[in-house]
């Protein structure tokens, strides 16, 4: 009997050997998981990073987006034909440049800050609520920002609030309005506005390079500015301007804007140091070399020397000339205003990306002054602008299209190659029911070769082409997504 | 109490073996042939007590001596050996005893085995002959010579159900094995089990450069000689055993064991010849550059030649480029196989033992391939007494195999398909002097060099070599506890790693210094590790009854697997001398990756017979896998199969020509577990640079998965099994249908709105396979001379995407354009359908190519002109244009003329073969096909588009050429960057309907006489053919194009640039 116990034994040991469920619970080596993650405040901060470095890595886009279609740009040999496609208005929704698959992400990562930060501050006791709400407040801040892009580039656009944490997300949301994404992420920052950040960080780079209030501030305006609710625009610039950190540089101080940057004036940009890895693309995209892309013909007359007198913003600030008709864009490659000494070494790459700076909300005042009849306000603003670029007064009829075409040339000059020309046009175009529709293909037609000219201008009769399509591949992934019928063939 | 008696016995037996003992004796002897004197080895010597059970025993050794210390002397002693009479001796512990043995009168070449199976699946614990699910087990004897060198080649075109594709011709790519259809996303592979060891699966981020299909051909590299039989377990009748993994079908392999008797030495020399079937016509410099004149004159007129292709005797490499190089033949060769197999078997009453070495050297048709592999088993079975046995399982094989290197996604073998004829293999001065080196510009007419690279340098000087080997350990030991109750633990391990290094040298491409793919290197290495321990209670019917009979198993089985990678790439060595990765260079790559998964299994079945009639058997299996999260852990897979031996009815007695004969039915559920075992977990790692000014970036890489659970496949098969006259025909015929639901879905794409691009799984769906199978054995004759076997087999499938995940669009590849197919999948239709334009031919002329309504007339616009067909909004069709019907006679092709233009799944799959053995002659034939699919033939899209500067076939030498030409059969206009000349269409869709002689094989068996005067045991010589002949009308190199379903858009599109080879085979083998 004892052998048979024995037998018995094994048995039972081979049987028990194991738990079943701790035996079978094996983690990744390498990588945390999710059920690992957040659970202190430096996550949260890391996830918000992501975002931030994700955003920052679209300087490519956000510079594409404002320019290629608008009349500033011209596409060297080395530009991509996808590239030129989209300028010439040849759009396909195979086009990969309407992929628009980054600027969900960032929405993702913001929306895993904002729903998992809370539940952080449960656990870690050192989190307090005033950062739990600060950091969250800037995951509102891109939020918008990127749903402010999109709405403008796209139109309507799926509007995802919840992180893609489980396969249980419902992954396959129809179109919104972009009316109805814009009130979500206004009511986003008016909710946000009081936590979000003022300045309170150690560095220049990181009070320039977050989400500050004053950020907030200039993010509102252009949308109220883009939605023409123009007394709301006053309001949200006014708060800036109460705001003693934000200056206009002087004359000779405005090319530091860009060389080495996170002047005075600048209110959000994203940062960029090619020491830590982190480099920008603008350099690459703009660099003579590379010939990729050039100032347009427009543009060159509008600062070259032989053309304007534009002196403080015009040749080698905002372009620079290499010989008879060759000329580079300077902001991001120069590394003064010379027009000769070009960023090297660490610098290279290391140009940052304003998204907002004061000159910019200024003549988003102006803009609304105009548009509110408010005529003198509205032109001491342009002349300010203008005085402190160095050239002579302006005198404009007061009616409010002549300010339109004012402030429409003010800005391309203080802007140019700032990624807002394509916006600003579009906002000319859809004023009023598009009662000035013909300026804005006057404007861009302007620019396109003799040949094209007739098709462009056909192309861009119907407001919905100024929207890109949906990319192909997610029309296919997404049943729930309509086309924009423009590109419905 | 009986058992404690023996282990006592048992016990006192070994302490007798140290202790004197004044009652024992000792005896001495020696065992030797009674007619030659000859002595023997291994004869037993066995002590019986006055109740005439066994208390001792002993074998004799190589000189057929032994001592045997007697428990009694009193007991007896019996001498026995195979084929001799056993002989009773008288102990006398005084002198040597000298045993004289007489031959017995059994011949044992002669033994007629009889008929009915009696071996056993170790985890059903069931008869063979009970099964009432449904399985087909094929003998591998008779395959030993023919010149197959993989299990799955040895399959081809035998079993009804199993689709066997070779995936390409290069040495070391193996074959895919579908069986009944596809029922899954991905890897549609069967589990392969060797000796009741399952085989790990590699799993996905286990290499990122092979491709599936190779690694599994790799798990069943056993040598053919080494496998004594397959079983393909076909239902989930009998699958469901294998629970999470047996959803794609069992192979049981069986290797070969020792058996009792004297050693036997077999050797065996096969010496292969693998020949290249001709590759397609290509043109050659002239023809090149001729087509390439006139694609640059349709399409500009007027143009500048480049001097490349100008023929101008000024042009510094006019010598470079005005060769006639056939590319194709310069990389290619007859491969020679060199097979040495040597074994070793044999064994008494307690020890067997089997032993094997195999060294194959196989050279491919492509310079510069080849593949040499080792390996070697030994099976060991030793009765430790008669109730303990102790089972040693031991195999290591080793692969070293030499490819060509891919450069820029293309094998040398698909640049020398493309590259311009007219350019040389040496480069040559400006005066003709040939300068030594390859023929590599960084830039030539084609492009940059390191794209268009010369395939002959990249194929002599490029190094890919990869080195694995595997090491497989099995211990069991079974107890047998009562007759009826026996407990087995067996515990296995399995390690296999591999090393792959490639060198690309600067001087194989044409690159600058600056290039980053200059002295390339890369190396990878991988290991994969495998414990699994099974323990086992198997019944029979403890009840004496001859009417019920009861068996089965309770099985509890832990399995583990791990597997690590890691890869280096580097470039820019600072020698060609130095290939290592490591050593200095600029490092492009690195990469590295470990996993580990483990599954808990506990399986029950139970089996019971009544009047050997009827029969029913169960299975039930719990799994539990790691690799899901806790809520769906837990998959159990249950089978019923119930069988009627009908041929037993008394009633059906009189019918005599009905040999054992049954119908069966069963019904069961297996599933599918993902490979990558980490999916479920959503990961968060460093994102973009990492870092954000200061600040670190962490974010979540990958969605988790909480719904991520098994897909599971549910069976039915309704079979009948007949043996009529005597044995003389055995027919098998099998209903069934199987039904995948819940389909996983590997790397699933989602909207990219979601931030990901993809979720790793996904399940959903539903897909089914229906079909029916026959098999028919019969033996024409089978006097003592002359025996003919003839054996035929057919089954037919259907797939049907009875349902699509929710929210899955089937179209995909919207955007049409040259060579693309767009994708679609419908419910209600087979996965692997093709859509495209309808091609009709060329247009004569500029004045044909106008847009037509319903009716065919020609549509003319307000002013009265005709309109011109037009390609999207891009292009205007003119004469010598291919033209495509206008299915909605818009005037515009587009997507919306996009129609059905075929299939490629198989209608019919079987084959058919005969044996002939007529006295010392043996001849064996076998023939396989594939009936009613289409195939798209990928190489003529690329061979005969005429639109870009690859090199062409020679079909395109009767293209249109000038206006109103218009000759049957013509191609269209050559037409440099044609948007449209060369669409997605039925232009390409073939039929890939084959029958193919498959093996046939003449051998001679030296007569016994002979054999004996030699002084060897046996001796045959073969001769032997594979793949010498293919019917069939498809105009590509190979219809062989297999059914890797890797996702739900998958079409059948023949890729292959090396077909498989025909091999010659002389093999001789000698047994001493």
């Amino acid at each position: 009997m004892r052998i048979r116990a024995k037998y018995f034994l094994i048995i039972l040991l081979v049987f028990s050997q194991i738990s079943c469920t701790k035996w079978l619970d094996i983690l990744p080596p390498n990588g945390l998981v999710r059920d690992e993650f957040w659970k202190v405040k430096e996550d949260v901060e890391a996830v918000l990073m992501s975002a931030y470095e994700t955003f920052s890595s679209m300087d490519r886009t956000l510079f594409l987006q404002g320019e290629l279609r608008a009349d500033m740009l011209q596409g060297g040999v080395n530009q991509s034909s996808d590239e030129q496609n989209i300028m010439e208005n040849n759009i396909y929704p195979d086009n990969p440049y309407c992929d628009w698959s980054k600027f969900y992400l960032v929405i993702d990562y913001c929306n895993e800050v904002i729903k998992n930060a809370p539940q952080v501050q449960k656990i870690d006791d050192t989190f307090t609520d005033f950062q739990l709400k600060s950091l969250v407040a800037e995951a509102y801040y891109l939020r918008s920002l990127t749903y402010f892009y999109l709405v403008r580039i796209y139109g309507d656009v799926p509007l995802v609030l919840e992180p893609s944490e489980t396969d249980n997300a419902d992954f396959y949301l129809p179109k919104t309005p972009g009316k109805e994404v814009l009130n979500q992420i206004v009511s986003d920052l008016q909710a946000n506005y009081q936590f979000a950040p003022s300045g309170g960080f150690s560095t220049i780079a990181e009070n320039k390079g977050r989400a500050s209030k004053a950020a907030y501030d200039a993010l509102l305006a252009d949308i109220e500015l883009w939605r023409f609710n123009y007394e709301d625009v006053l309001k949200y610039v006014q708060r800036i301007e109460k705001n003693d950190e934000f200056k206009l540089l002087p004359s000779s101080r405005w090319f530091e804007l860009f060389y080495p940057g996170n002047s005075l004036e600048s209110i959000f940009e994203l940062q960029f140091d090619e020491n830590l890895n982190q480099s920008n693309n603008t350099y690459n995209l703009t660099r003579r070399a590379n010939q990729q892309y050039t100032p347009s013909q427009k543009a060159i007359q509008m600062f070259g020397f032989e053309y304007s007198n534009e002196i403080v913003r015009g040749q080698d600030a905002t372009i620079a000339k290499y010989g008879d008709n060759d000329f580079a864009i300077w902001k991001y490659v120069g590394q003064a205003a010379d027009g000769q000494s070009v960023r090297s070494g660490d610098n290279q790459l290391s140009a940052n990306w304003i998204i907002y700076r004061f000159a910019d909300v200024m003549l988003m005042k102006a803009e609304a002054l105009s548009q509110l009849q408010r005529f003198d306000e509205s032109l001491a603003i342009i002349n300010k602008i203008r005085d402190r670029a160095g050239v002579s007064m302006l005198s404009v009829a007061n009616n409010t299209v002549a300010f339109e075409d004012a402030i429409l040339e003010e800005r391309a000059r203080e802007l140019a190659y700032e990624g807002k020309r394509w916006f600003d046009l579009l906002r000319l175009g859809r004023r009023n029911n598009y009662a000035r529709k013909d300026k804005l293909i006057e404007i861009i037609v302007s620019n396109a070769s003799s040949t094209q000219k007739r098709v462009l201008a056909a192309r861009l009769t119907n407001p919905l082409g100024w929207y890109l399509p949906v990319y192909a591949t997610e029309i296919e992934r997404n049943k729930n997504l309509e086309q924009n019928p423009y590109y419905n063939f | 109490m009986k058992r404690i008696r023996t282990a006592i016995l048992f016990l006192t037996a070994l302490c007798n073996f140290f202790l004197a003992n004044a009652q024992e004796s000792i005896i001495r002897g020696r065992v030797v042939d009674k007619s030659d004197n000859t002595v023997i080895p291994g004869a037993n010597i066995i002590e019986y007590n006055n109740e005439n059970r066994v208390v001792n025993g002993t074998i004799t050794n190589v000189n057929g001596d032994f001592v045997l210390k007697m428990n009694n002397s009193s007991n007896t002693l019996k001498v026995s050996f195979i084929g001799y009479k056993s002989q009773e001796i008288e102990a006398d512990p005084t002198k040597t005893i000298i045993v004289k043995l007489e031959s017995s009168n059994v011949n044992l070449g002669e033994v007629t085995v009889s008929a009915i199976s009696k071996s056993r699946n170790n985890l059903t614990n069931i008869d063979d002959r009970d099964k009432a699910s449904s399985s087909v087990k094929v003998d591998l004897a008779e395959m030993k010579d023919v010149g197959v060198l993989s299990a799955a080649d040895a399959l081809q075109g035998r079993i009804s159900g199993l689709d066997v594709i070779s995936a390409s011709g290069d040495p070391g790519s193996g074959s895919q094995l579908v069986i009944r259809g596809l029922s899954s996303m991905g890897n549609n592979q069967p589990l392969i089990v060797i000796d009741g060891i399952p085989q790990f699966r590699i799993s996905e981020n286990f290499d990122l450069t092979s491709a599936n299909s190779e690694d599994i051909s790799n798990l069943i590299n056993v040598p053919v000689q080494d496998i004594k039989s397959i079983e393909v377990l076909k239902d989930a009748g009998s699958t469901a055993i294998y629970g999470s993994r047996g959803a794609d079908g069992v192979l049981l392999i069986e290797t070969r064991k020792g058996r009792m008797g004297k050693v036997q030495f077999d050797y065996q020399y096969k010496y292969s010849l693998n020949i290249q079937p001709p590759a397609i016509p290509m043109l050659n410099g002239d023809e090149y550059v001729m087509l390439q004149l006139e694609e640059w004159h349709n399409n500009r007129g007027i143009f500048d030649i480049p001097p490349q292709i100008a023929y101008d005797k000024d042009y510094q490499d006019f010598y470079n480029y005005s060769a006639n190089t056939d590319w194709l033949a310069e990389i290619t060769q007859n491969g020679k196989t060199n097979d040495h197999y040597f074994s070793l078997s044999g064994g008494g009453q307690k020890t067997r033992y089997f032993t094997s070495f195999s060294y194959v050297n196989e050279g491919g048709t492509t310079v510069n391939t080849n593949s040499k592999r080792f390996s070697t088993r030994i099976n060991l079975d030793y009765s430790l007494s008669k109730k303990l046995l102790f089972q040693i399982k031991f195999n290591y094989t080793n692969n070293n195999t030499n490819g060509n290197l891919k450069v820029n996604g293309k094998n040398v073998r698909e640049m020398a398909y493309i590259k311009s004829p007219n350019m040389s293999i040496w480069e040559y001065d400006a005066f003709g002097n040939p300068t030594g080196e390859y023929f590599n510009p960084i830039h030539s007419y084609q492009g940059n060099g390191d794209v268009y690279f010369n395939p002959v340098a990249v194929a002599d000087l490029g190094k890919n070599n990869n080195k694995s080997s595997k090491l497989e350990n099995t211990f069991m030991l079974q107890y047998r506890m009562k007759d009826w109750l026996t407990f087995r633990e067996t515990v296995s391990f399995q390690y296999g790693g591999s090393k792959s290094k490639s060198f690309l040298p600067y001087n194989a491409i044409g690159a600058d210094w600056l290039s980053w793919d200059i002295n390339m290197a890369s190396e990878n290495n991988s290991f994969n590790r495998s414990l699994r321990s099974e323990s086992q209670l198997a019944f029979s019917s403890p009840f004496k009854s001859d009417k019920h009979s009861l068996s089965g198993a309770f099985s509890w089985v832990t399995n583990q697997l791990a597997n690590e990678w890691m890869t280096v790439q580097a470039s820019k060595t600072p020698s060609t001398d130095i290939q290592d990765p490591a050593i200095d260079p600029q490092i492009n790559w690195i990469g590295n990756g470990p996993g580990e998964s483990r599954t808990i299994s506990g399986i029950a079945n139970v089996n019971y017979k009544y009047l050997d009639r009827y029969m029913i058997q169960t299975i039930l299996r719990a799994d539990a896998n790691s690799s899901f999260g806790i809520d769906n852990r837990w998959g159990i897979f249950k089978s019923i199969s119930v069988g009627w031996r009908f041929s037993n009815e008394p009633f059906l007695s009189s019918w005599d020509f009905l040999g054992d004969s049954k119908l069966r039915f069963s019904w069961g559920v297996s599933g599918r577990q993902p490979n990558n075992v980490y999916a479920r977990f959503s990961t968060y790692a460093s994102t973009g640079n990492g870092s954000y000014m200061d600040n670190p970036a962490i974010a979540p890489t990958s969605i988790q998965l909480s719904d991520l659970r098994w897909a599971t496949v549910s069976s039915n098969d309704l079979g009948l099994e007949l043996n009529l006259f005597n044995n003389r025909i055995y027919l098998q015929g099998d209903i069934y249908q199987k039904v995948t639901t819940d389909i996983l879905f590997d790397n699933y794409q989602i909207p990219k709105s979601s931030g990901f691009d993809e979720l790793s799984y996904f399940n959903g769906g539903e897909m089914s396979n229906k079909g029916w199978e026959l098999m028919i054995d019969g033996i024409i004759s089978k006097t003592k001379d002359l025996r003919i076997s003839v054996n035929f087999n057919t089954s037919h499938n259907t797939n049907r995407f009875n349902k699509l995940p929710e929210n899955f669009n089937p179209e995909r590849s919207t955007s049409i354009g040259n060579g693309q197919y767009p994708l679609r999948v419908q419910e209600g239709e087979a996965i692997g359908s093709f859509f495209g334009f309808r091609y009709l031919g060329v247009f004569p002329s500029d004045e044909d190519a106008v847009a037509k309504d319903a009716d065919g007339h020609i549509k003319h616009d307000s002013e009265g002109r005709p309109i011109p067909l037009r390609y999207l909004d891009t292009y205007t069709f003119k004469g010598g244009d291919p033209i495509y019907e206008d299915i909605n006679h818009d005037g515009k092709i587009d997507l919306n003329d996009v129609v059905y233009i075929g299939d490629s799944n198989p209608d019919f799959i079987g084959g058919f073969g005969t044996v002939v053995k007529y006295k010392h002659f043996d001849f064996s034939a076998s023939f396989q096909y594939r009936l009613g699919f289409d195939i798209i033939n990928g190489i003529a899209i690329q061979t005969e588009g005429m639109n870009d500067r690859n090199n062409q076939s020679k079909a395109v030498l009767n293209r249109w050429r000038y206006q109103g030409e218009d000759q049957a059969g013509m191609l269209p206009q050559a037409y440099m960057n044609h948007p449209a000349n060369n669409l997605g269409s039925d232009r390409y869709v073939e039929r890939g309907d084959f029958l193919r002689f498959n093996n046939v094989k003449i051998g001679y068996e030296l007569s016994k006489n002979l054999c004996e005067k030699l002084k060897i045991r046996r001796a045959n010589f073969a001769l032997s053919a594979r793949k010498l002949m293919t019917y069939t009308r498809y105009s590509g190199q190979d219809p062989e194009v297999g059914q890797d379903a890797s996702d739900p858009f998958w079409i059948g599109v023949d890729q292959a640039r090396t077909p498989p080879p025909k091999i010659f085979t002389f093999s001789i083998a000698v047994g001493f």
